[in-house]
């Protein structure tokens, strides 16, 4: 074993004790040239490959779970290749992170729209692997909405281009083929590493909104009101600009909050028909400002005891389970509690929008959640508390999206992916089609 | 244990130097806390323990993973309590330390210099600007309101001598009454600090503490970030306040002529200073009191702390060029207030000045005119 492999298991899941001795090596290619270096070493080993990009993800689809691989890291691949200002778009390495592409857009009053709030560390490679959103993702739509093609490389080191229109390949059998599947960008988002490292992608850029913004508070009584005023908002397309809720936090981190509540950014002139749908207190840009950065470091935040664990990326509520969101989180905290958790803090991006595995869309809350981890509990043990919430969540009608844990349980997208792998390869990322959701190997690395 | 707090969001992965030179996360502040909660799974493999604890020496310390840490995880503090437990465990790995060791503890100061000379080399060089300087030095018996501590890289290196003059011309013309420490100062007990010497570096702090008391000052100056750090936090005198130059001038100037220099002008933050010790105002508000128009540069290392000059020069080195690439800062002049990050800017051969050369040009100047 080597120090460099080890700590390129590095990332932000609970998923974060493999087996060190099954990582046959770890590489951080700069260019197209290297990465294809790189990808040609694991061949030669017979080895798999575990694409990743910042590692900020919770359901450990970076990990490669314990199958012996050699792990491919984006982080250096990190440049912005071309930038077209007519044309609105950006060529970028898979690498870049949303805050280093829109640093240098910045200066040319352009934004890139996916701003997770891991974007100081999340690769746009790895937001395709997502489909990954944030707190604007409710007016600009997810990681593939953002996307206009991608580069990727795959297993047997054949180049592809994905578009929307199908795929380019100097393969012309592969290319016939895998168009011949309808394959477009739809498969790349939330593929996870299982199809090709993503290299290089074109992105949506759009100017800086000139618009006026009003920021807002809105404090609710309890989560069903919140869930009754966020399908106000998604059946009125309400064009707000950053909406994000804080459902619960710990007496440790909560301050001055009073959860459940809305952080909201809007058109000056939509204030009065937001008033239409919600109550909210007007906040100047520095209470806005402070209100954004509290929402932005609470899932990273810890307990005065103990530390705090994420068992879930994201429960999703929509439909008819938004309205019911208060039963639900009650439900999911009872559970919690039988199993020794103490609920530390929720929140998430609200309204938003997520892609099921069938490809279409969801609208309503992605609710990340942090717990304050039981003393003394084993990993296994701590597992099936995920599979309790699994089965729970499952009972209430509470679906996340695909990535985000249930642990790759949306089976309508993983068998499209299989389909698609029986003509690319199957040596890229594969324990997510482990039996019963990798539960096993997962189970094993908590 | 601290470093289970952390929960390898990745927010510090881009901001450290370290990564940014190497780019690989074994050597990111994220990769070594990661390290550090799997060690029990990989502890048994000498080979792995050995190359971790090298790898604890790959940090400038600057502090930055710290700062910008949301789960209030002190990596400072894991830095200092793991390199003590690496040097503990296996000090034959850290030879290349042992030199740096044995200067402080046989002459006091980090270059293995005579104690003496500590009063010499600086004050022979500005004598014919300050020719009362010998009765500015310390002796046993002389008293002042400021003790000047002059750290061991302004009293010996001959790069420093121009901060040195113009610190004290500073002082001068301030009417301030003052003394250096001169032979009798050691050194601050940083670099034994950096290596988690705890004890070692207190038996320095102990001695200075005793100086500082016989001269009955009511303050110790000094233009050097890390001594200052180490005489504001771990000497704790009580009854001095310990200052940095920049926040002394700033509170004695409230107003200052315009600079007449037309430089291209950047400050850099001095990472012990700005991040450490909570120095960020002052030196701005002396820029501003002499209308030096100045963009500020990124709050990110010169790749100089942490002892990586010694532990990987070639490192250091491309840290600081890096930023040169991407800061622009080839045609600039570097303003900055640290004696480490002169000598890693001057290495890098980038223009600098130290703040108290702008102040001393700027007085100059204007007492010339009139």
């Amino acid at each position: 074993m080597k120090l460099k492999d080890i700590a390129a298991a590095a990332n932000a899941s609970m998923y974060h004790r493999p087996d060190f001795k099954k990582i046959k090596g770890a590489f951080y290619p700069r260019n197209e040239d290297e990465l294809a270096e790189a990808v040609k070493r694991a061949r030669e080993g017979e080895y798999e490959i575990t694409p990743k990009g910042g590692g900020s993800g919770l359901s450990a689809g970076c990990t490669g779970g314990n199958a012996e691989r050699v792990i491919v890291s984006s982080l250096k691949m990190d440049k912005v290749l071309s930038i077209s200002l007519e044309e609105g778009h950006a060529d970028v390495q898979a690498g870049i992170t949303p805050v280093q592409l829109n640093d240098i857009l910045a200066t040319m009053s352009m934004k890139f729209l996916v701003t997770p709030s891991s974007r100081d560390i999340a690769t746009i490679g790895g937001l395709m692997g997502t489909d990954g959103g944030g707190n604007d993702t409710w007016a600009n739509g997810t990681m593939r909405d953002n996307t206009l093609h991608a580069k990727v490389i795959l297993y047997d080191g054949t180049k592809l281009k994905v578009g929307w229109d199908g795929v380019e390949c100097e393969n012309e059998v592969l290319e016939a083929a895998l168009n011949k599947k309808g394959m477009n960008l739809n498969d790349l988002a939330s593929s996870h590493g299982t199809i090709g490292f993503v290299s290089e992608l074109r992105v949506k850029i759009k100017p800086l909104p000139r618009k006026r913004l009003l920021g807002g508070l809105a404090e609710y009584e309890n989560a069903n009101v919140l869930g009754e005023v966020l399908t106000t908002m998604i059946e009125e397309k309400c064009p707000i600009t950053y909406g994000e809720a804080i459902v619960e936090a710990h007496p440790d981190v909560r301050g001055d909050l009073k959860p459940p509540l809305l952080i909201l950014e809007f058109p000056f002139d939509y204030s009065c028909d937001l008033r239409e749908i919600t109550h909210f207190e007007p906040l100047t840009k520095t209470e806005l400002n402070r209100m954004k950065e509290i929402r932005l470091k609470l899932p990273k935040r810890n307990p005065k005891d103990g530390v705090q664990v994420a068992l879930f990326e994201g429960y999703g509520f929509h439909g008819e389970n938004l309205l019911n969101m208060q039963e639900g989180i009650s439900e999911i905290n009872s559970l919690l509690q039988q199993h020794d958790f103490v609920p530390f803090a929720k929140s998430g991006h609200a309204p938003s929008k997520w892609y099921l595995g069938d490809n279409h869309p969801a609208y309503g809350i992605v609710m990340h959640s942090r717990e304050i981890r039981p003393q003394n509990k084993s990993g296994v043990e701590i597992y099936k508390t995920v599979e309790a919430l699994v089965a729970k969540c499952q009972e209430l009608g509470i679906t996340p999206k695909p990535e985000h844990k249930w642990p790759f349980a949306d089976e309508v997208k993983k068998a499209r992916l299989q389909e698609l792998r029986m003509i690319l390869g199957e040596r890229m990322n594969s324990f997510i089609f482990e039996p019963n959701c990798a539960s096993e190997t997962l189970a094993s690395m908590v | 244990m601290l470093e289970d707090k952390c929960v390898r969001c990745g927010s510090c992965v881009k901001f450290c130097p370290m990564f940014d030179a190497i780019g690989e996360e074994q050597y990111s502040p994220r990769g070594k806390i990661y390290l550090l909660q799997v060690m029990d799974l990989i502890e048994d493999d000498e080979e792995l323990a050995k190359e971790f604890r090298k790898v604890l020496f790959e940090c400038t310390m600057c502090g930055r993973c710290s700062e910008i840490c949301a789960s209030d995880v002190d990596l400072l503090r894991i830095w200092h309590e793991q390199r003590l437990k690496a040097f503990e465990t296996a000090p034959d790995e850290f030879e290349y330390l042992e030199s740096l060791r044995n200067s402080i503890a046989n002459v006091r100061n980090i270059y293995g210099l005579p104690m003496d000379d500590r009063a010499i080399y600086w004050a022979d060089e500005i004598e014919q600007d300050i020719p009362e300087i010998e009765d500015k030095i310390y002796e046993r018996g002389k008293t002042a309101d400021v003790a000047v501590f002059l750290g061991c890289l302004m009293s010996f290196r001959s790069t420093q001598i121009d901060v040195v003059r113009t610190m004290i011309q500073g002082l001068e013309r301030a009417g301030i009454n003052y003394l250096v420490m001169g032979a009798e100062e050691f050194c601050c007990g940083h670099p034994l600090d950096l290596m988690g010497d705890e004890k070692g570096a207190e038996e320095l702090r102990e001695h200075n503490k005793g100086i500082l008391k016989d001269m009955g000052a009511k303050k110790v100056v000094t233009a050097c970030p890390g001594c200052l750090y180490q005489l504001k936090n771990n000497h704790k005198v009580e009854g001095i306040e310990a200052l940095h130059h920049t926040q002394l001038f700033d509170r004695h100037y409230e107003s200052l002529p315009t600079l007449t220099l037309s430089d291209d002008f950047v400050y850099h933050d001095p990472c012990e200073l700005h991040r450490l010790c909570d120095v960020k105002v002052e030196p701005r508000s002396l820029l501003a009191k002499m209308g030096v128009n100045y963009r500020d540069l990124e709050v990110s290392c010169c790749g100089g702390g942490g002892l990586l000059r010694m532990t990987d020069p070639e490192v250091s080195d491309k840290i600081i060029e890096l930023r040169k690439q991407k800061e622009r800062l080839a045609n600039t002049t570097v303003i900055t207030a640290c004696p480490a990050c002169r000598e890693q800017l001057l290495n890098a051969e980038i223009a600098t000045v130290d703040i108290s050369e702008l102040l001393e040009y700027n007085l100059r100047t204007e007492e010339e005119n009139t």
